[in-house]
């Protein structure tokens, strides 16, 4: 099947396809496209790491993984953040296994070889005795992810030696962070680990559904409300703007009908109120202060949801960021770390806590049945009719809700371009756009 | 532990596998205390040196009565997309250990589970495998389940959702 290969004309399709907001469905799971996209998106973009309160003293480490690079990530003696290919530099036998810690060595447990916090290679089993001119330690350091960068206590690293800094890459995100991890003084704790599981979908497909689609929301968690937990009123996760950023970055930010919340601050104590005066600026106060829920994403594979939710009738705010970890084009491990300001009262944390367990992660009565509809998409997008890249039976998926007829809010106080409905594609599509940029960089470089 | 009241356990706990597998929920929510206590802690990889590989700190589940019977009706609505269609389940629970607990009408009960789910046509089997640390209690001639750890055995779980109970 060489006509189904992907070549210059494939691209250029795509291309025109998504100018009329529509993406042909065989991308989403289609092999050479997944290899391409671990090339040409994971290997050159910022990816999450940690957030800075899982290292807490110097020997502090944690294992994570960018796709298949294993990553260890520590605080050095300083206080420095490290990051290091997870892989020791004899036989490349993968060093450290445990999920997190603290040490002040890492041992091989193949031949013994030892690095210190820095990286740098400080013991060889029977060195002297069995190397000579032929081994120079200084040059067998653990080998250093090429880029890290930390904002707001969000530490990522970037596998491309020449990708542009961190806070150009976020651009316009980072006001929103300021405004969701900045808000209290001292910003936001993870409790305990992340959970995680493995879902059967494609990471393309939860980053859009978690950073860019409340209109899901009330089909897929129609149950809640059938149980009278969410509003009847089909339009309510559409209430607010969407707002779309540079790099396939966007936020939704859902108020209600009236655009103010029934929860000010999301519900958060008032005795915190003032904090939040103190530490942001006035547009972000005003946003802040009116929202129901935020909900976005950071390309290509962290996402966030900011609701309110209980489990006991009463209702708390919590901060989930996630990574979509792939797989395999049908396969991805979620991540998902709870967050909570580290200046709210105790009580109201273990409240919160409660309320994201009974929500989100793999038992959240809402987030079950999103990894139910990831599911079925990958299962019905392996076929060859949907695979077919030459589009002979019209196969593809529709990206046109607002398309060419919902313009831009200006009077929105938030950076971005602000659409005045979540209910919208506007995101989605931007998403894939840069996508689609990263994917082709080479050969428009050729063209 | 006398041999009756082991067998009485064993049934209690088998019988609560049949409710699960066959989703007879509000029968299952009668077999457990008002004051349940339910939740599932998080497994991880630590070193050696780190002791026990569990959180405590953060769980997949934080229980009580009220929200397990949220979870219930949540399941008995007409969109809770996970169970419809619904998948196919089993729970296997073997090595059970029963030893007196801290209130002479209590004890605590161990066993190891398998849960296993077969989900639409899917040929792969997610499962899920661990260990419960229960107790029991009988009250005016009733057996209840008072609370419930279970922990997981995966630090990565295998299953896509736990809209299950184990
Ligand atoms: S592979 Fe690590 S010491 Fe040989
Ligand atoms: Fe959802």
């Amino acid at each position: 099947m060489s006509r189904n290969r992907l070549n210059e004309k494939t691209f250029q399709t795509l291309k025109q396809k998504m100018a009329e907001g529509l993406l042909p469905q065989w991308v989403v799971t289609d092999p050479e496209i997944y290899e391409l996209e671990l090339e040409e998106i994971f290997g050159h973009t910022w990816q999450f790491l940690a957030h800075e309160s899982e290292l807490k003293e110097p020997g502090s480490y944690v294992t994570r993984w960018m796709v298949n690079d294993p990553v260890l990530l520590v605080k050095t003696n300083s206080g420095e953040l490290k990051a290091f290919l997870n892989s020791c530099t004899h036989r490349g036998s993968h060093l450290c296994t445990a999920d997190a810690g603290n040490r002040k060595t890492f041992t091989c447990a193949y031949h013994g070889w030892s690095y210190n916090l820095e990286g740098d290679l400080i013991g060889i089993v029977a060195g002297d005795k069995v190397y000579g001119q032929e081994m120079k330690k200084d040059e067998w350091s653990l080998r250093r992810i090429p880029k890290i960068g930390i904002y707001q206590g969000m530490i990522f690293g970037n596998l491309d030696p020449k990708a542009m800094p961190l806070e150009e890459y976020l651009g316009d995100m980072k006001w929103y962070f300021d405004m969701l991890l900045g808000r209290s003084d001292g910003g936001m704790e993870v409790r305990g680990v992340p959970q995680r599981w493995v879902a059967h979908a494609n990471w393309k497909m939860t980053s859009e559904n978690f950073a860019a689609d409340p209109y899901h929301v009330q089909t897929t968690h129609r149950s809640t409300v059938e149980l009278g937990i969410s509003p009847k009123d089909p339009l309510y996760a559409g209430y607010g703007h969407q707002v779309v950023l540079g790099h396939g970055h966007g936020i939704n930010v859902i108020t209600s009908a009236t655009g103010r919340s029934a929860y000010r601050f999301q519900g958060l104590p008032e005795s915190m109120w003032p904090m939040f005066e103190r530490n942001l600026c006035p547009e972000q106060v005003d946003i802040l202060s009116r929202t129901t829920v935020f909900v976005g994403g950071v390309f290509p594979n962290l996402s966030f949801v900011s609701p309110i939710h209980g489990t006991e009738g009463h209702l708390h705010n919590y901060l989930n960021f996630r990574v979509w970890r792939p797989l395999g084009p049908e396969k991805v491990e979620v991540w998902c770390w709870f967050m909570i300001d580290k200046a709210a009262p105790e009580e109201y944390k273990e409240e919160a806590y409660k309320g994201y367990i009974g929500s989100f992660g793999p038992s959240g009565t809402l987030e079950q049945d999103d990894t139910e509809i990831w599911a079925r998409i990958v299962q019905a997008s392996r076929g060859i009719m949907a695979r077919d890249k030459e589009l002979s039976y019209n196969n593809l998926c529709n990206y046109l809700m607002g398309f060419d007829r919902v313009e831009p809010d200006n009077t929105f106080p938030g950076p971005g371009i602000a659409y005045p409905t979540c209910y919208l594609d506007a995101l989605s599509r931007s998403m894939h756009e840069y996508w689609l940029e990263l994917l082709t960089r080479d050969l428009s470089g050729a063209e | 532990m006398n041999r009756e009241l082991h067998c009485h356990i064993t049934q209690f706990l088998t019988r609560e596998t049949y409710l699960l597998d066959h989703r007879k929920y509000e029968e299952w929510l009668d077999m457990l205390a008002d004051d349940i206590v339910y939740r599932m802690p998080m497994r991880v990889t630590k070193e050696a040196k780190d002791g026990p590989n569990l959180v405590e700190e953060m769980t997949f589940f934080e229980e009580t009565k009220k929200s397990l019977t949220t979870r219930v009706n949540r399941l008995r609505t007409s969109s809770a997309w996970v169970d419809n269609p619904a998948p196919r389940q089993r729970h296997f629970i073997t090595n059970i250990l029963v030893e007196q607990g801290s209130q002479p009408n209590e004890w605590q009960v161990r066993s190891c589970f398998l849960f296993m789910r077969s989900r639409g046509s899917d040929i792969d089997v997610e499962q899920l495998f661990g260990e419960r640390l229960d107790v029991i209690r009988n009250a005016n001639e009733e057996w209840k389940i008072a609370s419930r750890t279970i922990y997981p055995d995966q630090a990565v779980l295998g299953v896509m959702n736990l809209s299950m109970f184990l």
